[in-house]
């Protein structure tokens, strides 16, 4: 038994069953209760678009002492609550990992359909009676889903109260028998768990201190955009329900009256996007939420909102498209709408954060920028994001600023107010319904500085001009950093460069290359639009070859890349529905390092 | 015959316009209408309604889509916003949310209502937003030079429908009375001092009001709802109309070929704003 930590310090467990098992809720107990414990959580759900039936739901925690940035590749402990689901995975459970299952079924099960005859031979079996346990507990067979999470705790010696008072707060707002049954069942699993031999391991080491400045919160990528958003003190929020964005109107419809904010649920997505540039252009600071098909509706009036210049704020979480697509998939394929998608040449601004923590920054900061250059500002996530927990730090001390705008100054008697006066910065002082003597009217006609319809060519070149202008100016925005690269300094043989999501698995590949000898470092690119130039420029002077992996079919930020720039990128494009392999990675990485000529011709 | 009656003098029904306070809300920008728009007479009264109400312009905002009437807030000292097709609605609903004390008048087409902007009506009916929505029915796209609109009479010759009109035309009061507009009533371009009253009420009422306004098209409808035609049509409702019996309404919204002037029905019930208060209160209260 060659590498066999004796404490375990990095643990990925991975629950499957079927949709009605209650995998999910398993796996939402054993991530609270670990990072209330204090220890660092990447968690990520994988379930069906139906909510009843028999589709696959996985629930996957990663739990480590430092700061890690994806899931692993490979899980420590596989717990199957199903094995028709669960057997296909076992391949993803590390060699002298746990595989996790029911010994003994309610019916007969067919040779070949249990999951004992599908373990690998260094896997090591864990047979538990989840259902008879479940059922001595609570006289039923719906807690073995908490019998399961009970094992998991009693076989690693995890602090039993922590799980006790996890339940609880889970159970809150049920009848008190509701949490008693439970806890019932999580000892029941818990005491089978603890006097079960452990083959491989002592335990998992005790969690890390955190400092007192920050309160330590788990919370998904929406989760963090709609504390974002209260932290900017959002007035307004006009929203459609759509998966996977819905989280955050439903957050927000909580949140919000209670600061005398106010959230309405919109007819359709075009409505909603109309009814935060009519909000937006009162002055108040309004923002919508929604996925690609949503995104697809409100390209129009989001034109509307460039060229009458009204600050909005748009949150995207995208998903397997295209058209209603792949709903409970994650993809990176919107890319191209938000930052393209409009009728006539309006730039837009898109920031794309890479983790939880920065949906917060980028979900205040969009205001901000929304505010500065009076402007739609999309935010875009997608699924993995929007639906990852991770264990974030938030400042105590509110981070955003929230006076951005640059306001008029009440013109002179006969002068009239110039909404769109062309000023040095491209951006003309702003004045909102209530105050006196600057009455105006805002457009989606072209217009001369007063907003009067005007289409002289003079008034279009220089309107356009000043549209486009202002938004460069954006990238200089002090607070955000709009890319950042890591790892290795100076010259490097491969560079990766990557948006949203991926950057994590990014990031791990870039770590586990460098061990490998590889010299590489990876940069991340927050601001799509306008793009950094010079920052990606600078980087891609120190790479021999740069790698663009990201999670849709044609590579459009390689290609949105390679068309500002004009310098080549390889393209690493997986279309699965699932966050990117990192091992793909990887392995694209040592191909170009290696320098297969044939290849690298092939790609550029 | 016509009758002569008092000579009028420009200079003092100048002097006497400029001292009723009705030019503060009139913008330096000359409405781009054709001669003989129906629509001229709604933006005097309009502006005659918010003089008479006492409004400030600075507390107002008039809202448009696209279209011939969605130019009028070019044409109107308020602030303004003239949107997208279709979308006038949804603008003016996150505009009222965003800031309950301005006073939001929409304004628009019958293509840009009922066509495109469809989906928008029966939801800002039946949430009750304090607006008031004008709508300036002449049966025609006007802006695009003459097509079939969703009020265009059956039958009726356009360059969209060389072979006459097919659809049926949209009854737009029976539509709104079953959304649950909580005051819906009718007007005439035609006949501008009962058409300033209705504004005038509709802007008053409380809630989410809809004055259907009859206009015609000069220049691209000859045939069908011109002066002539629709001066000879109209009517006042019945002296015993019954404004709180929706049922009354609706029976003289179905008279189509002998429109009715006036209002049709009108309730007091809470507005959207007054229940988002209300859900304000109650989650402050921890309820």
């Amino acid at each position: 038994m060659a590498n066999r930590p004796q404490i375990l310090t990095d643990m990925q467990v991975s629950f499957c069953g079927s949709a009605g098992d209650g995998t999910i809720a398993a796996g939402d107990i054993f991530k609270r209760a670990m990072a209330e414990a204090g220890y660092q959580i990447i968690a990520f759900d994988v379930y069906p678009p139906e909510i009843r039936g028999f589709g696959k739901c996985i629930a996957r925690t990663r739990v480590t002492f430092d700061q890690v940035y994806s899931l692993k590749p490979q899980s420590d402990v596989l717990l199957s609550l199903d094995d028709s689901h669960a057997i296909p995975h076992v391949g993803e459970v590390r060699d002298y990992g746990a595989v996790i299952y029911e010994d003994r079924p309610m019916a007969t099960v067919e040779e070949g359909e249990h999951m004992s005859g599908h373990l690998k031979p260094a896997q090591l079996p864990y047979g538990v009676s989840f259902r008879e346990l479940s059922e001595r507990a609570t006289s039923g067979a719906r807690f073995r889903n908490i019998v399961a999470v009970g094992f998991i705790a009693g076989l690693y010696g995890l602090p039993r109260d922590l799980f006790h008072r996890t339940i609880g707060r889970k159970f809150a707002g049920k009848p008190a028998e509701v949490t008693e049954s439970n806890i019932a069942a999580f000892d029941l699993g818990y005491d089978d768990g603890a006097k079960t031999f452990q083959v491989d391991i002592n335990g998992f080491g005790p969690p890390p201190k955190r400092k007192k400045s920050e309160k330590v919160l788990m919370m998904h990528g929406n989760s963090a955009v709609a504390r974002g958003c209260l932290s900017a003190k959002i007035d307004t929020f006009f929203g459609y329900p759509i998966t996977p964005a819905t989280s955050i109107m439903e957050i927000l419809a909580k949140e919000m009256p209670k600061r005398g904010g106010r959230l309405l649920q919109t007819e359709d997505e075009i409505s909603a996007v109309a009814a935060i540039v009519g909000a937006g252009f009162t002055g108040s600071r309004s923002a919508t939420s929604t996925s690609g098909p949503g995104l697809a509706l409100m390209t129009e009036v989001m034109g509307l909102g460039s060229i009458a210049e009204v600050p909005c704020v748009i949150f995207v979480s995208q998903r397997g498209g295209p058209s209603t697509g792949m709903p409970t998939k994650t993809e990176q394929s919107d890319l191209n709408l938000a930052v393209r998608g409009v009728a006539g040449d309006a730039q837009r601004i898109v920031l794309a954060p890479t983790n939880v923590e920065g949906c917060f920054k980028c979900a205040g900061i969009a205001f901000e920028i929304a505010e500065k250059y009076q402007t739609p500002v999309i935010v875009l996530l997608d699924l993995y994001l929007s639906n990852r927990y991770e264990a974030v730090a938030l400042p105590n001390k509110n981070p955003f600023k929230l006076d951005a705008t640059k306001w008029a100054k009440k013109p002179g008697k006969g002068d009239a107010y110039q909404r769109y006066k062309l000023t040095p910065d491209f951006i003309s002082p702003r004045a909102i319904p209530g105050q006196q003597g600057m009455q105006h009217t805002i457009t989606g006609l072209e217009h001369n500085e007063l907003g009067r319809p005007n289409d002289q060519p003079a008034m279009h070149e220089a309107m356009s001009h000043k549209r486009h202008e202002k938004l460069k100016t954006a990238i200089n925005y002090p607070n955000l950093t709009t890319s950042k690269r890591f790892g290795d300094k100076g010259r490097v043989r491969v560079g990766v460069l990557s948006w949203g999501s991926t950057f994590g698995e990014c990031l791990e590949a870039m770590i586990t290359v460098r061990k490998q000898g590889i010299t590489c470092s990876a940069m991340k690119v927050v601001m799509i639009s306008p793009l950094p130039v010079d920052e990606i420029s600078r980087f891609m002077d120190d790479c021999d070859v740069v790698l663009v992996p990201e999670l849709n079919y044609e590579g459009q930020f390689a290609s949105i890349v390679m068309g500002t720039l004009g310098r080549p990128v390889h393209r690493l494009n997986r279309v699965t529905g699932t966050p990117m392999a990192v091992n793909d990675i990887i392995e694209e990485i040592q191909i170009l390092a290696a320098d297969k000529p044939k290849r690298r011709k092939a790609a550029e | 015959m016509t009758n002569i009656g008092a000579p009028v003098y420009l200079e003092e029904k100048l002097e006497e316009i400029s001292r009723s306070g009705r030019l503060d809300y009139r913008s330096k920008s000359l409405p781009t209408w054709c001669p003989g728009c129906g629509y001229f007479s709604i933006v005097e009264s309009v502006t005659a309604a918010l003089n008479r109400l006492e409004i400030d312009p600075c507390e107002t905002t008039v809202v448009s889509g696209i279209g011939c009437a969605s130019r009028f807030p070019f044409f109107v000292n308020t602030y303004g916003v003239h949107s997208l097709h279709g979308r006038a609605l949804p603008v003016a609903t996150g505009i009222k949310v965003a800031k309950e004390d301005q006073t939001v008048i929409v304004v628009g087409g019958d293509g840009d209502a009922f066509a495109i902007g469809g989906a928008h009506i029966p939801h800002a009916a039946r949430r009750n937003i304090d607006i008031t929505y004008i709508l300036f029915d002449n049966g025609i796209y006007g802006l695009t030079k003459g097509q079939a609109s969703p009020t265009s009479v059956l039958g009726f010759k356009t360059g969209t429908s060389p072979f006459g009109n097919q659809d049926r035309p949209l009854n737009p009061l029976m539509m709104l009375l079953s959304h649950g507009a909580s005051w819906v009533g009718q007007a005439y371009a035609g006949n501008p001092g009962h058409l300033s009253e209705m504004i005038c009420q509709a802007i008053a009422h409380r809630g989410f009001s809809y004055l259907h306004v009859l206009s015609p098209c000069v220049t691209f409808d000859k045939t069908t709802k011109t002066y002539k035609n629709l001066g000879m049509m109209v009517r006042g409702l019945p002296d015993d109309h019954d404004q709180s019996d929706v049922m009354a309404a609706m029976h003289e919204a179905q008279k189509t070929e002998q429109p009715a002037l006036g209002l049709f029905y009108t309730e007091n019930r809470p507005t959207l704003g007054d229940g988002l208060n209300e859900i304000s209160r109650r989650s402050q209260a921890g309820s």
